[in-house]
C-alpha cells in the first residue's frame, strides 16, 4: 500500500518553476531519503505535502485519499520534524509535546500517556519539567522530534533532523528513526549528511531543479554509475603535474586537484592506473598513496547532478 | 477545544518575567509618578479663561423670563462669561459635547434647563452658579409682581430655592478626579493600548519560532489558529488590566466609582481594539515595520488623548485629534461614568472600540486567507 503518492506535482512561484512535474510513491514501511542541494526544491515538495503550501498542478494523495479534499485527514496523519526548531522554548518539554498532539485531537489521560511515551522515546523523560530554553542543541533536536512523533502519524516528514548537532545526538536521532520506522511509521528523510542517508534510508531519490533526476535503493543508484571509479593518489607535490597529460590517457574523464592529492575519474572498464601511475612517475612526481574509491551516494550525486549536495 | 488549547497556550506568556514587569509594574509606577508630578493641575485653584455658554431661549416672547434673561445675559457678559444664542441649524448638547462651548442652557416659561461639559468642570461650576442665582432672582421677581410689590433696588442673593427652576444635567461640581484618579484611569488605558504592540507579535513570534509550520501542517483551521490567539491575548491583557485596576484602587485608593462592571466593560473594548489595531497594520504593513507605525500611533493616542495630561486643557488642532484618539473617547467614557454616572459616553466609546476593532480584525482575517502560511 503506498502512503504517499505524488502524480505530477508542479510548484511555480510567477514564472520560476520550483517543483516540476514531480512523481513518486512512498509504500508502507519505508525510509525514503530525499536528496537535493539548496533550491533544489525538496523543501517546496515537502510543504506541499504538509499542506504548508497549495499546489500549482498535480495531485498528492496521502493514503490514497487527496490532500486536497481530505485535508483534515492527510495533516493527522503525517508529523512533521521541520529543518528548524519549532518549540516554544518559554513552555516546559512536556507542555510542548502536549499542546502539539492535543491540536491533532489526543484529549484527557491518552494526551498524557503519548506525551510522555514521546518524550521518553527521544531520552528527555527526565525532562518534562524544565524549560526548552535551557536545553542543549541536541536535546532541542530531540524534543522537536517528541513534538512530531506523540500524535503517531503514518508518514513522519523529517527535514533535515540532525543539523548542527553533536555526533552522540546524531547517534541518538538516527536509532531513534530506525526505532520509529520499525514500529510501524513510514518516514520521508532529508539530510545533507549522505552518510546519514545511506545508513537509514531504503530508498532515496534525488532531485534536482524540481525535478527527481534518480529514484531508487542505494545499490540501484549506486549501479547508475558504476561505469565510473575513482582514484587518489597522493604525491609529494602536484607542482610538476601535467594535468592535460593525465586527461589524454584512454578513459579518464576528469582530473582533480587537492593539495597534493589528484582525484581521477575514470571509466570503470577500461584498465589504465599502470598508464596513470607511468605518467606521473615520468613527469618526475614522488607518488605516497594510491587509493581506489568505492562509488558512494556523494559520487552518485556529483555524477548526476554536476554539483555538491552541499553547494 | 482547540481555540481553548491555543488561547491557554498564550496565556503561559505570563510566566515571563519581563512581560510580567512591563504590563504591570510599569502602569504602577506611571499612575504614581505622573499621579504625583501633576497633581498641581487637579486642584482648585486653576486660572479660567473666558467662558462661553450657548442658550436657546424658548419662553413666551416678551415675558419675565425673557427680559430678565436678556438682561442677566448682557450682565454676565461684563464679567467674561458669554451667553450665546444657538442659532436654528445648531445642536447645543452636540456643541458642548465637542468642546465648543462649556455649557448648554435652554430658557422656558418652566424654567432653565442647563447642560455642562465634564470637560471644563471648574467653568461648569461657575455658570451653574450663576445659573442657580438667576434662577432666585427670577424666582424672586416673579413673586414681587405676582403681588404687585416694587422690586427691591438690591434683590435677595441666592440661595436653596434655584432648585425649582434649575434642573441639573451636568457633573456634579463636588466630584471631581484628583490626580491619581485620573492617571489611574489615563494610564489603565495607555497600557491597554500597548497591547496592540503583543498583538502585532502575536503571529510574527510564531514565524519566528518557526512554531506556524508546525500549527499550519496540524489538522486545524487558520480562524482556530487566529482565534485561539485573540482569545488568549485577551484573556492575558484582561487579567493584567484587573490587576492594575486594583492595585490604584487600594493600593493608591484611586476612584473607579460605583460602576465598576461598565468600567471593566468599556477597558475589555478597549483591549478588543488594541488587539484589532495591533493585528490589522501587522497584517497590512509586512515585516518589523508594523512595530515602529503601531508605536508611532498609540503615542500620538496618547500624547492627544489625555495619558499624559487632561485632554480638556488642549486647544485647537489637538482638541480636534483627541476626539479620534481612542485613549480619549475611552478616558472620557470612563470619568463620566465614575464622576457623573453617565452611561451614554461609555456606549459610545464601546461601539467606537468594537466597530474599530470588527474593521482591523477583518482586514487580518482576510489577508490571512488570502496568505499562503500564517
Amino acid at each position: 500500500m503506498n502512503v504517499l503518492e505524488i502524480n505530477k506535482l508542479t510548484k511555480q512561484f510567477g514564472d520560476f518553476i520550483a517543483v516540476d512535474n514531480l512523481s513518486l510513491s512512498i509504500q508502507d514501511g519505508e525510509i525514503f531519503g530525499f536528496l537535493g542541494a539548496n533550491g533544489a526544491g525538496k523543501s517546496t515538495a515537502i510543504n506541499m505535502i504538509t499542506s504548508l503550501l497549495p499546489i500549482t498542478r498535480g495531485q498528492i494523495e496521502i493514503l490514497g485519499k487527496n490532500i486536497v479534499k481530505h485535508s483534515k485527514f492527510a495533516k493527522a496523519n503525517i508529523g512533521i520534524v521541520p529543518q528548524e526548531l519549532a518549540i516554544y522554548e518559554d513552555m516546559t518539554a512536556y507542555e510542548n509535546v502536549q499542546f502539539f498532539a492535543g491540536l491533532y485531537g489526543l484529549r484527557g489521560s491518552l494526551l498524557k500517556s503519548r506525551a510522555e511515551e514521546a518524550l521518553a522515546f527521544v531520552g528527555l523523560e527526565d525532562k518534562h519539567r524544565s524549560y526548552s530554553k535551557n536545553f542543549s542543541g541536541g536535546m532541542k533536536r530531540r524534543l522537536n522530534i517528541a513534538c512530531a512523533i506523540a500524535h503517531r502519524p503514518k508518514l513522519i516528514i523529517m527535514d533535515e533532523p540532525t543539523v548542527g548537532i553533536d555526533p552522540q545526538s546524531r547517534s541518538y536521532i538516527l536509532n531513534s528513526i530506525k526505532k520509529l520506522n520499525e514500529m510501524g511509521s513510514t518516514i520521508i528523510y532529508t539530510s545533507h549528511y549522505m552518510e546519514e542517508v545511506e545508513e537509514i534510508c531504503t530508498r532515496i531519490a534525488i532531485i534536482d531543479h524540481g525535478k527527481i533526476i534518480a529514484q531508487g535503493t542505494k545499490q540501484q543508484l549506486k549501479a547508475i554509475i558504476t561505469n565510473q571509479k575513482n582514484i587518489s593518489i597522493e604525491v609529494r607535490s602536484v607542482e610538476q603535474l601535467d594535468v592535460e597529460k593525465l586527461r589524454d590517457i584512454v578513459g579518464v574523464n576528469t582530473v582533480e586537484l587537492a593539495d597534493a592529492v589528484i582525484r581521477i575519474s575514470s571509466d570503470a572498464e577500461i584498465n589504465n592506473l599502470n598508464k596513470i601511475i607511468q605518467q606521473l612517475m615520468a613527469s618526475g612526481m614522488e607518488i605516497r598513496s594510491v587509493e581506489a574509491d568505492e562509488p558512494n551516494l556523494e559520487t552518485v550525486f556529483l555524477t548526476l547532478t554536476g554539483r555538491s549536495l552541499r553547494d | 477545544m482547540n481555540i481553548l488549547r491555543i488561547a491557554i497556550k498564550e496565556l503561559k506568556v505570563f510566566r515571563d518575567f519581563k512581560m510580567a514587569v512591563f504590563m504591570l509594574i510599569t502602569p504602577v509606577v506611571l499612575i504614581l509618578i505622573l499621579g504625583t508630578a501633576m497633581s498641581n493641575m487637579f486642584n482648585g485653584s486653576m486660572a479660567v479663561g473666558d467662558i462661553r455658554v450657548l442658550y436657546q431661549d424658548n419662553s413666551t416672547p416678551g415675558s419675565a423670563i425673557a427680559k430678565q434673561w436678556e438682561s442677566f445675559a448682557r450682565e454676565a457678559g461684563k464679567s467674561g462669561i458669554l451667553f450665546e444664542k444657538a442659532g436654528g441649524d445648531k445642536d447645543g448638547i452636540l456643541e458642548v459635547q465637542n468642546s465648543q462651548y462649556t455649557g448648554f442652557t435652554v430658557i422656558a416659561d418652566s424654567g432653565l434647563s442647563y447642560y455642562g461639559n465634564n470637560r471644563s468642570s471648574v467653568e461648569g461650576s461657575i455658570v451653574q452658579g450663576m445659573l442657580a442665582a438667576f434662577a432666585d432672582r427670577y424666582k424672586l421677581a416673579a413673586e414681587v409682581a405676582k403681588a404687585d410689590l416694587k422690586l427691591p433696588a438690591n434683590p435677595a442673593q441666592p440661595g436653596a430655592g434655584g432648585g425649582d427652576y434649575v434642573q441639573e444635567a451636568s457633573l456634579d461640581a463636588a466630584k471631581q478626579p484628583g490626580s491619581l484618579d485620573y492617571f489611574a484611569v489615563a494610564v489603565t488605558t495607555l497600557i491597554i493600548l500597548y497591547s496592540a504592540l503583543s498583538a502585532d507579535h502575536l503571529i510574527k513570534s510564531e514565524k519566528k519560532r518557526h512554531t506556524d509550520i508546525r500549527l499550519m501542517a496540524s489538522p486545524i483551521t487558520k480562524a482556530e489558529i487566529l482565534t485561539g490567539k485573540i482569545v488568549g491575548t485577551f484573556l492575558l491583557n484582561f487579567l493584567f488590566m484587573i490587576i492594575v485596576v486594583l492595585i490604584s484602587k487600594y493600593v493608591f485608593d484611586a476612584n473607579w466609582g460605583d460602576n465598576m462592571g461598565l468600567v471593566i466593560l468599556v477597558l475589555s473594548t478597549e483591549i478588543v481594539f488594541a488587539l484589532g489595531l495591533g493585528l490589522g497594520i501587522s497584517y497590512i504593513i509586512r515585516g518589523e515595520a508594523s512595530g515602529a507605525v503601531i508605536m508611532i500611533i498609540i503615542q500620538i493616542a496618547a500624547f492627544v488623548g489625555g495619558s499624559y495630561y487632561p485632554s480638556e486643557d488642549s486647544t485647537g488642532i489637538f482638541r480636534t485629534l483627541s476626539s479620534y484618539s481612542p485613549l480619549q473617547w475611552t478616558n472620557d467614557a470612563i470619568l463620566q461614568l465614575i464622576y457623573a454616572d453617565h452611561i451614554s459616553a461609555s456606549i459610545t466609546a464601546m461601539l467606537l472600540n468594537m466597530g474599530g476593532a470588527a474593521l482591523l480584525l477583518t482586514i487580518a482575517a482576510v489577508t490571512m486567507r488570502r496568505r499562503e502560511g500564517l
